[in-house]
């Protein structure tokens, strides 16, 4: 293989796909999206398909409520159910300080056009029945929040670009990116190498080793997440449940089955894909917290995937100073499937030279570099 | 047909307990004690036990091992209970739910704190393989720990009836049930930890074992395992593939052999193997009609001693005919064959029915590694052994520390074979564990020219190519 594209792609996952649907869409189609494993290998296809808008930096709010808007148009556009269900998201507070936070975020999510509204716990009751809620403080809730099937939307992207002509290589993993000066001259990978001057890095927890690759630095550190899925049952949970202090969350796919899946705060950092013991125990226990009736439910499957962190949980989007068209679209830090639509429609629009519809200025990874960023404080999982 | 129980088989003899009753969507059902939910309504005429997830197109009875959720009722208010291994008991209520039953509306409570247990070592599977690795690793002193699913250890020797023949002399002229039993008896006498009705459900890192018993979940923290998983039936695409009264050959088995109970009235044996010519004259023996054996290739597949049996019960043996169709509404009641040619393409006008009940399926078998790949051993496709398989040592070691393999999820081959690799895999364990010795050295050799002799000669060409490919270096194993 030795070829020549207009951009390369790395990363088969939501992000790569994505971008390289609007790449398509504005009619650049010299493009090859590459992936070292199968499409959906890394955290697009082991996540739990969560779609919120109820963030609390401005940045979040802003990429998930237009992304939120797109996912509603994306069946239309893929020719493919993607089984997405506004059942709303659920958020719980166990503490009065917490509580206050809630009221604070949901009037800047308002402000900003989310419909987010802070509810009682007895309110939260109404909304999902089975819930235990002698310790709940307070919640929100919006509407307009659901799951998608991770699966469908990235098979969905896939049929589509290739449909437009854009190459997607499976089982192709990038060994090198080969730069002169702030130029880049080609990507090389295990199959053969392939000119071009423009990189997408889309490679989730992979980032780094990617960047580091073009002689460029990012500042995301890869750290699993567990998740699992219980048996099916008919629908009786309509919205994601979460809570920031058990960093746990648990939805209802359309299958029917629970999909949830809680955070380790004292995960190792490093790759890592296994399904752990202490998880097995932990989300359980935790989970009959919730909904005590869940003691006669089967979990069948347990399984893992990598946040691609950063220090601020924002990501990291636009080229970086020491290589020129070397866009970056990682660092989703655990919510890089529900931003995806408009994040990837701005990096193409970068791509193309064109001017983004959205600023990025403060997403940038230039930002690290000053002391003053903003922290996303509604990360969970 | 109005009794599926079989009281009388020219083998076999079924010890039923006490006769009781259950509740079946309001309905009394006869039960004897001992016998599995699934099996009683079975024998009761029911074919229809669930409905798949997607397309909600009935379930019947298939596996009859637990294993492929075809069976899953609500037991007592709890929902998806895999009703072919839970015992029934009486005035037990049993309902169907079809794909998505209601969110349980009972909190059964909490179970007991999970406790690890450290063993030294564990082996997974009850088959030949399992059992001559647990007996030879504790004749050399281990502890040994050994989990399987069924009732009883043997693994698929206890669905065997007929008699082995072949180059493993002391076998020779027995009965597989028999060789089974003897082998549990021999693995109990050294001390052996056999935990029956035990599932492994998976591989925690590092060397954690993680079972089900009795809808408990129990992690033993273990010093080496040898895994003798066995192997999957492989599955034929075909129109309505999915009827009820299509079943794997294994599964019949399992109804036939160890419940008492046959599977209907008349079969089509699809595959004429080893395994689809003695699972046809078992049938014969359990009194059942077999329609016909069909065999997609020109000659038939197992040995002619197995083929002129049935044939002399009347069973016709049809080569280069393949099956493209069950019949029925939503059930098997019957099944479209026609021949094939040289390239696999069907001869026009060869086209025709078959009357039958059930549809037994015996092409073959794959090796059952998901629990190995799921431990990181590297696996590589081997078509000579039927599928993947991991790669292993001389030794039977795998690439994942601490774990060896034996029997047919190193690879397709026969009993014989699978003995003498757990045989092989229980004594290299114990010398990694322990301090070299002598007797340990004897044993290993002893297997290892046991393998050779197996695969030596014409009939040991395909086995020998495939172990070939997969066999690695100590160094590469790492």
């Amino acid at each position: 293989m030795s070829e020549e594209y207009d951009a390369v792609i790395i990363g088969g996952g939501v992000n790569g796909l994505g971008t390289a649907y609007h790449l398509g869409k504005k009619g650049s189609t010299d493009v090859v999206v590459l992936d070292k494993s199968y499409l959906g290998y890394g955290a697009s296809g082991r996540n739990g398909g969560g779609i919120r808008q109820q963030w609390t930096s401005e940045e979040n709010i802003k990429l998930a409520l237009e992304s939120r808007k797109m996912f509603e148009k994306l069946n239309e556009e893929l020719e493919e159910d993607l089984e997405f269900y506004q059942g709303g998201y659920l958020v719980l507070s166990f503490d009065e300080e917490e509580a206050e936070e809630f009221k604070e975020n949901v009037k800047r999510q308002n402000r900003l056009g989310v419909e987010s509204e802070f509810l009682s716990p007895e309110e939260a009751k109404e909304i999902v029945p089975e819930l235990d809620i002698s310790e709940v403080v307070a919640a929100t809730f919006n509407q307009s929040d659901g799951t998608i099937y991770p699966f469908k939307v990235i098979h969905g992207y896939a049929n589509r670009v290739r449909e437009m002509g854009i190459e997607v290589k499976e089982h192709t993993e990038v060994t090198d990116i080969v730069t002169d000066g702030e130029e880049i001259k080609k990507v090389k990978t295990d199959k053969g190498e392939i000119k071009t001057d423009t990189v997408v890095n889309a490679a989730g927890g992979w980032s780094s080793q990617v960047a580091e690759m073009a002689g460029a630095e990012i500042p995301n550190v890869p750290v699993r997440h567990e998740i699992m899925v219980t048996e099916p049952f008919e629908r009786f949970l309509e919205p994601m449940v979460i809570s920031f202090k058990h960093g746990i969350y648990f939805s209802q796919s359309e299958h029917g089955n629970i999909v949830g899946g809680i955070g380790n705060p004292d995960e190792e950092p490093g790759i890592n894909q296994k399904g752990s013991l202490w998880f097995l125990k932990t989300f359980s226990d935790t989970l009959l917290d919730f909904i005590p009736r869940f003691s006669a439910v089967n979990m069948i499957r347990q399984w893992a995937g990598l946040y691609d962190t950063t220090p601020d949980a924002q990501p990291i989007l636009g080229s970086v100073p020491e290589v020129e068209r070397f866009y970056q679209v990682n660092g989703f830090s655990g919510h890089g499937f529900m931003v995806s639509p408009m994040v990837d429609k701005v990096t193409a629009e970068l791509v193309m030279g064109e001017e983004p519809s959205m600023d990025i200025e403060r997403l940038k990874v230039e930002r690290f570099e000053d002391m003053d960023i903003e922290e996303e404080g509604a990360v969970v999982g | 047909m109005s009794e599926k129980r079989i009281f009388d088989h020219p083998v076999l003899k079924f010890d039923r307990g006490q006769e009781f009753y259950f509740e079946f969507e309001g309905k009394k059902i006869k039960a004897y004690e001992g016998e599995t939910i699934a099996s009683a309504l079975y024998a009761d005429g029911l074919t229809k036990f669930t409905e798949s997830k997607i397309l909600e197109r009935p379930r019947g009875f298939f596996c009859a091992i637990g294993k492929c959720s075809s069976c899953i009722m609500s037991v007592n208010g709890r929902p998806h209970v895999r009703t072919c291994v839970t015992q029934a008991e009486e005035n037990m209520k049993v309902e169907r739910h079809g794909a998505r039953p209601k969110f349980p509306g009972i909190d059964v409570g909490r179970g007991k704190e999970i406790k690890e247990k450290e063993i030294e070592i564990a082996i997974i599977g009850g088959g030949p393989a399992g059992l001559m690795a647990a007996i030879t690793a504790a004749k050399l002193g281990s502890e040994v720990h050994l989990f399987d699913e069924g009732s009883n250890p043997g693994g698929q020797l206890i669905k065997q009836t007929h008699q082995f023949f072949g180059s493993h002399e002391e076998d020779a002229g027995t009965r597989g049930i028999v060789i089974g039993e003897n082998l549990a008896e021999e693995a109990q006498k050294l001390g052996v930890n056999i935990h029956p009705k035990t599932k492994v459900l998976g591989y925690y890192f590092d060397r954690k074992v993680a079972v089900e018993r009795k809808g408990r979940f129990e992690i033993y923290d273990v010093g080496g395992i040898v895994y003798a998983g066995g192997a999957i039936e492989n599955y034929l695409a075909f129109e309505n593939n999915d009827f009820p009264g299509v079943y794997g050959a294994g599964g019949v088995q399992t109804l036939m052999n160890e419940e008492g109970i046959v599977p209907g009235e008349k079969v089509l044996m699809v595959g004429s193997g080893n395994v689809g010519l003695i699972v046809s004259y078992q049938l014969l023996q359990a009194g059942v009609d077999v329609a016909e054996v069909i065999e997609a290739l020109p000659t038939i597949g197992g040995y002619q001693v197995h083929a002129s049996k049935i044939r002399r019960a009347g069973v016709p043996i049809q080569t280069s005919h393949t099956i493209v169709k069950a019949v029925g509404e939503d059930e098997v009641e019957g099944a479209v064959v026609h021949q094939v040619d040289e390239d696999w393409k069907k001869v026009e006008g060869t086209e025709r029915k078959i009357d039958c009940d059930i549809i037994c399926l015996a092409v073959g078998l794959r090796p059952d590694t998901s629990f190995l790949r799921q431990a990181d051993c590297e696996m590589e496709y081997v078509a000579e052994l039927g599928g993947f398989v991991p790669l292993r040592t001389e030794d039977m070691r795998t690439t994942t520390k601490g774990i060896y393999v034996a029997g047919d999820s190193a690879g397709i081959e026969e009993a014989t074979v699978a003995a003498l690799e757990g045989k092989l895999a229980g004594a290299a364990l114990h010398e990694e564990l322990n301090e070299e010795d002598e007797e340990t050295k004897r044993l290993k050799r002893e297997a290892k020219k046991g393998l050779e002799q197996m695969r030596k000669g014409p009939y040991g060409k395909v086995p020998r190519l495939g172990v070939k490919t997969c066999t690695v270096d100590e160094e590469v194993c790492g």
